[in-house]
């Protein structure tokens, strides 16, 4: 281990800077993917919901990949690591199974409480964190309890944010949606292991998600087929629910640009740090919900207050945790085993962990980059043509201002991870 | 020495790392029949 070179701490600061806006933006955009979902009348199956969310996020991640960097650097990347597209799959698949599971959560027990069940992922994701990767070691006991006390803050406040709506949950079978909850929080937190061995063997956070989304889009196929009932089944149920098909592609769009800012915080801070801080995705849901949506106004405000500073005093906690060097040299280790394994090339491997991206100078567009951005924007102007607007409350006002603090934080997260990394 | 294609699937299976996500993957499986 003693040919790894020491990162320039001043360098490692940058790159944990630009990790924990990441994971806070993440969280915005995470957050926000669930009020186009509101919009969505019941009656239509929780798979098919899911299969249509997954139709958008597959578009939005091929033709947002295509659009930054191309797809002839998607090749690139295959070439140096091409053992990462089974893990990308896989992590698909992971994603895939938990969304139906949190659908059937949401239906029994209700988003307020079905939530914070799912998001002690985090917990699990410090667990593979310093099991597998290396993370947290040699990081010194100040920042042990950082991360783990914090980690402990947010799912207290997640649970007071559960017990406050818990009046508003729906009559559903109780147990079957915790267990529901709980297992896609562990699906969740599992995905998160695909992430690090990808960003440890060099792989780029946007060639990930497009092979990532093979595995959702043919684990959704599957579930959509065996649930509802096969091939014809399912055409007449997507057509039956066009109206709503266009919410349903703009949730998972909007997931899948929180989904690569999560990306880029798991690979600059780790999944211990990166996961806790994309979960602050529960406070901007619950403040579209509240704010937007008109939900709580029978009260339980000021509890719902209190839960969210003991949510973002947790996330403060991990933000300030950052990694020192001792602790980084531990993730270069982890780096090395898996080139060695992989053979994958320790240089490209040391390089891209820095955020080096020797490709990102000479990115280069085909023909088929714009085909795929056109064919996605077709489908969703086309699903637009056909979306009907449900007849709801709807405080405009608050969209607006929520939107334009999205607009915020993918502002200056592009521009951090540009200036930074170029987007490596 | 440059790894084949069966080298990188043999390193794949050989990686106590890949078992435990597809066990998640087919308990997740188990629980979502059960529910749905």
């Amino acid at each position: 281990m003693d040919r790894l070179n020491e990162l320039d701490p001043a360098r490692l600061r940058q790159l944990q800077r630009v990790g924990i806006l990441s994971g806070f933006a993440a969280g915005a955009w995470l957050g926000a993917a669930e009020a186009p979902t509101k919009l969505v009348t019941l009656g239509v199956s929780p798979v098919l919901i899911s299969f249509m969310m997954v139709l958008g996020v597959f578009l939005a991640r091929w033709s947002l990949p295509a659009l930054v960097r191309g797809t002839a650097a998607l090749k690139d990347d295959v070439r140096q690591a091409p053992h990462l597209l089974v893990w990308a799959a896989l992590g698909g698949c992971l994603w895939a199974v938990a969304n139906t599971l949190t659908i059937f959560a949401i239906k029994d027990i209700g988003l307020a409480i079905a939530f914070p069940l799912w998001n002690a992922n985090s917990l699990l994701g410090i667990l593979w964190g310093t099991l597998l990767f290396n993370e947290l070691r040699d990081a010194g006991r100040a920042r042990w309890v950082g991360v783990l006390g914090g980690a402990l803050f947010m799912f207290a406040g997640a649970t007071v944010l559960a017990v406050t709506s818990s009046a508003h949950a729906p009559g559903g079978n109780a147990v079957r949606g915790v267990v529901a909850a709980l297992t896609a929080g562990a699906l969740w937190g599992t995905m998160y292991i695909p992430y690090r061995k990808a960003y440890l063997t060099g792989m780029h956070p946007l060639s990930f998600i497009a092979f990532f989304t093979i595995g959702e889009l043919v684990m959704m196929t599957v579930l959509a087929l065996t649930f509802v009932g096969g091939p014809g089944q399912v055409w007449r149920e997507l057509a039956a629910s066009r109206g709503i098909l266009f919410w349903l592609l703009i949730a998972g769009f909007v997931w899948v640009v929180g989904d690569l800012f999560q990306q880029y915080a798991a690979k600059y801070v780790g999944i211990s740090r990166g996961i806790p801080l994309s979960n602050t995705n529960q406070l901007w849901g619950l403040l579209w919900g509240m704010l937007v949506f008109g939900e709580l106004a029978g009260g339980g405000r000021s509890a719902v207050i209190a839960g969210s500073l003991l949510m973002a005093a947790g996330a403060g906690a991990i933000a300030f945790a950052s990694t020192p060097s001792r602790e980084y040299r531990r993730w270069q280790e982890a780096g090395a085993r898996e080139s060695a394994r992989y053979g994958v090339d320790p240089a490209y491997v040391a390089a891209r962990m820095a955020g080096d991206d020797a490709g990102a100078a000479r990115a280069r567009h085909s023909p088929l980059d714009w085909l795929l951005v056109l064919a996605a924007t077709a489908v969703f102007v086309a699903s637009a043509a056909l979306a009907r607007v449900p007849a709801l409350q709807v405080g405009w006002e608050w969209a607006a201002a929520l939107t334009l603090a999205l607009v915020g934080f993918l502002v200056a997260g592009g521009v951090a991870l540009w200036r930074t990394t170029r987007f490596g | 020495m440059h790894p084949t294609p069966r080298s990188r699937w043999r390193a794949t299976m050989g990686d106590v790392h890949f078992w435990i996500p597809v066990a998640v993957l087919a308990a997740g499986l188990v629980v979502l029949w059960w529910i749905a």
